[in-house]
């Protein structure tokens, strides 16, 4: 059967993937990426001639150093009251930072902020700078500005968790039906009781999620701003890794990733009870 | 409507469910605010006066810390060239690496496509959730500890908690291709691999350039911090500052890193409109 | 003319219990054009995707070329893929390749795994592709994203794909349910012109009656998973289709 229709009289056209131009650009394409990590690599002073077998010398380093980890040392008392304290931090700087940041998601959504040409920008750069400095970088300013203790890191987490939760929620406005803000607005509502009646019962599922997500993400963050002298479980990191005590380390990293683990497991149970119950 | 005898008596029981029901969803709301807000007590309570000692912070004092960071120290500029292109340059080997090793997670972790079924899949999630749920900076000390001080460390960090994000939402994607390809590829005779590849890449591809994407623009953020914990780029200069008690150089490195992010953002959205 | 399909007893459960096809036998001939008619929910598309095994039956024998395709092992029954080209209802186009290179997937049953990942397909398919291609009327359309072409398009890189496996029979799966009316009797046209050519028998499911009975030499009527009409078109007439649509109105 290989013997697919005779040909036309006109000569079929040759055809190649990519032609002159584009198989240069391609080959150009795939040279210059090859080039650019060479060059990374050199730049950052990664010796690539130790690459291979990297794995099996981590595994080494970790297993003779870090193994096995002092489970004493997160057995302290002092160390379960700094667990607790995570948790303290991260709860306020959650409630506190969504709590500004559901006004700040109402101005900085495009579809229903009340005034796009002044509230809309300004609400916008507030979350974004939030939310472009990373949150250890807030922790370093604050300690350096408030001192030592859960204050800075509290603080520092709320403005995190501004950044973080402002565009989502924002973006869960952005996503609402149209219908109900005409309805209540043609009932000549103002635009706070349009935000209160139209917006707010649609948006309020996923907000629910929002907040128990961004939580979760919180805690995470609030398990090392310790490290700067922020409170928390991550002041005990310090110090161990300071006086180079390599179990305690595994010990204390160990525990930080088991109660994340448990964190986000609890608030995974908890956002699908809330749905549930919502919806 | 005539609303007879029997009909009333069903409407009343109607009416009496929907009370109580909403008796209960109203009892369940306002215990849930209950809590709220005794939690909120006394985790204040605890933040602010069992931990803060007010006689030591005024408003004078915090003024005049904040004071300290406005004499920005422009004679360090210069040296914070090459630490800003490394913070870049390992955002991007990071995010690199992530995108090849999320690729075969998101292929264990998407239920319609995962080689060894149900075993293979919660496998797959299990990697997800364990790259995602440790913080950078844990994952920045793990990896220093284990090969030593320098940018290969922040490299590995970002690396592996770029996984979690990329081949999560890729593998939300497979879940959701459309079969149609895939029958087709199947009806051809390709193999599983040539489905995988035929089939199914092309219908993500969209979606996994665009976390890519997106990962990156976060990668930058977080590799302005790698540095604390010894991993190379501005962190290590913002940490030198900082030890040096030279609050201006801090503003200074603080400037640099705004620039930075600044710069990826533009570049991510950029590219994000180039690709879509 | 020998048969090249038979099925014999074809049965096809569905995990949840219910029965889509109860005992299915017919046979293609090689210069058939066989058309299965019956109302949607009949079993059309499952009996289409059984002879490819794209689903799996319970039980019965399909006998490709005398072979029982249910008893081949994987790589086995992905040989005998390339031997049966399918067209379907929604193209089933990879959208974001292009034209020729949907043509050319046709060919991955034939290529190697390390060939597939480049793309390198050998001169002789990438020529065959071009011919096909010719022979659809879209060699303007070579190197176009599939997904700029309109539907009736489509469909004829569709059946360019199905015929570029060198097929010894094609499935068909209603092919111009998403195509409009005019476009639909073009394909149709198309389909039935190049059975000829190539000389491929075809199966054929098919929702719109007047086309099966127009384009096709024999119909088979399908209802509820059992077969109740198998002859000429032209001896079906009102009473036959009363009984394959059952209570449906025409």
């Amino acid at each position: 059967m290989s013997t697919i229709a005779p040909a036309a009289v006109k000569p079929l056209p040759e055809w190649r993937r990519f032609r002159f131009p584009q198989s240069l650009y391609k080959y150009g394409a795939v040279l210059g990426a090859a080039g650019f990590i060479w060059w990374s690599l050199d730049f950052l002073r990664i010796d690539v001639e130790r690459l291979p077998g990297i794995l099996g010398r981590m595994f080494d380093v970790l297993s003779e150093r870090y193994w096995p980890p002092q489970v004493s040392r997160v057995m302290e008392s002092g160390y379960i009251e700094a667990v607790v304290d995570t948790f303290q931090m991260s709860y306020v700087a959650t409630v506190v930072g969504i709590l500004i940041a559901i006004p700040l998601a109402w101005f900085g959504s495009f579809n229903m902020t009340p005034s796009r040409r002044y509230l809309y920008p300004v609400a916008r750069m507030i979350v974004m700078s939030c939310r472009s400095v990373h949150e250890m970088i807030w922790t370093i300013l604050l300690v350096a500005i408030v001192g030592f203790g859960m204050l800075p890191g509290t603080l520092a987490m709320t403005m995190f968790c501004i950044g973080f939760s402002g565009k989502l929620l924002a973006e869960a406005i952005e996503a609402i039906r149209n219908g109900p803000v005409e309805a209540i607005r043609a009932s000549g509502a103002n635009e706070l009781q349009v935000f209160v009646f139209a917006v707010l019962p649609q948006v309020r599922v996923a907000w629910t999620g929002i907040a128990i997500y961004t939580w979760d993400v919180v805690f995470r963050a609030a398990t090392v701003v310790g490290f700067f002298g922020a409170g928390g479980m991550g002041h005990y990191l310090r110090e161990s890794v300071q006086r180079v005590e390599s179990q305690e380390v595994a010990a204390i990293v160990l525990s930080i990733i088991l109660i994340v683990f448990a964190a986000e497991l609890v608030s995974a149970w908890i956002r699908a009870r809330i749905s549930r119950a919502i919806a | 409507m005539r609303a007879g005898a029997a009909d009333l008596t069903a409407y009343d029981l109607h009416a009496d469910q929907i009370s109580a029901w909403r008796n209960r969803s109203r009892r369940m709301r306002y215990g849930t605010y209950f809590m709220v807000a005794a939690l909120i007590a006394w985790s204040v309570e605890a933040i602010v006066i069992g931990d803060t000692d007010w006689d030591r912070i005024s408003w004078a004092s915090m003024f005049k810390s904040a004071r300290q960071f406005m004499d920005v120290d422009f004679s360090i500029l210069g040296s914070l060239l090459t630490p800003a292109i490394e913070t870049a340059l390992m955002a991007t080997l990071g995010t690199l690496l992530g995108l090849v090793l999320a690729v075969p997670v998101a292929w264990l972790g998407a239920a319609n496509i995962s080689p060894l079924g149900k075993s293979s899949y919660a496998f797959g999630r299990a990697l997800m959730t364990m790259s995602r749920s440790v913080h950078e900076l844990v994952w920045a000390l793990i990896f220093v500890a284990a090969v030593g001080l320098g940018a290969l460390a922040g490299v590995l960090a970002m690396g592996i908690r770029s996984i979690g994000f990329i081949s999560k939402t890729v593998a939300e994607a497979i879940e959701d291709v459309n079969p149609g390809p895939v029958e087709a590829m199947r009806a051809v005779g390709a193999n599983r691999f040539q489905v995988l590849l035929f089939g199914i890449l092309p219908q993500v591809i969209p979606v996994f350039i665009g976390n890519v994407i997106f990962e990156w623009d976060v990668n930058i953020r977080r590799s302005t911090i790698m540095g604390l914990v010894g991993a190379g780029g501005l962190g290590l200069a913002l940490h030198r500052q900082m030890s040096a008690y030279n609050y201006g150089g801090v503003a200074t490195v603080l400037l640099v890193i705004l620039l930075l992010i600044i710069a990826g953002e533009i570049a991510s959205y950029l590219a994000r409109r180039a690709v879509i | 003319m020998s048969a090249i399909l038979e099925v014999r007893d074809l049965r096809v459960r569905y995990s949840a219990g219910k029965e889509v096809l109860k005992g299915i036998n017919f046979t293609v001939r090689s210069d058939d054009f066989l058309a299965i008619i019956g109302p949607s929910g009949s079993g059309k598309s499952t009996l289409i995707r059984c002879v490819n095994r794209l689903v799996e039956p319970n039980a019965g024998e399909i006998l490709f070329e005398g072979r029982d395709l249910l008893r081949l092992g994987e790589s086995e029954m992905r040989a005998a893929r390339r031997n049966i080209g399918m067209i379907f209802q929604e193209f089933n186009l990879i959208e974001r390749l292009s034209v020729i290179d949907n043509v050319l997937t046709g060919r991955l049953g034939y290529t190697g795994t390390w060939r597939s990942l480049f793309r390198a397909y050998t001169r002789d398919d990438i020529r065959n592709a071009i011919r096909l291609l010719d022979r659809v009327g879209l060699i303007e359309h070579l190197d176009k994203r599939a997904d700029q072409l309109s539907g009736g398009q489509r469909q004829r890189v569709g059946i360019a794909r199905a015929l570029i496996q060198d097929p010894k029979m094609l499935l068909v799966d209603e092919p111009t349910s998403s195509l409009d009316p005019k476009i639909a009797r073009e394909v149709m046209g198309l389909i039935r012109e190049i059975a000829r050519e190539f000389g491929v028998p075809v199966l054929c499911n098919i929702h719109d009656v007047n086309l099966a009975l127009e384009y096709c030499t024999r119909v088979i009527g399908l209802q509820d998973g059992i077969k109740r009409f198998d002859g000429a078109p032209a001896e079906i007439d009102k009473r036959v289709l009363a009984d394959i649509y059952a209570m449906e109105t025409l």
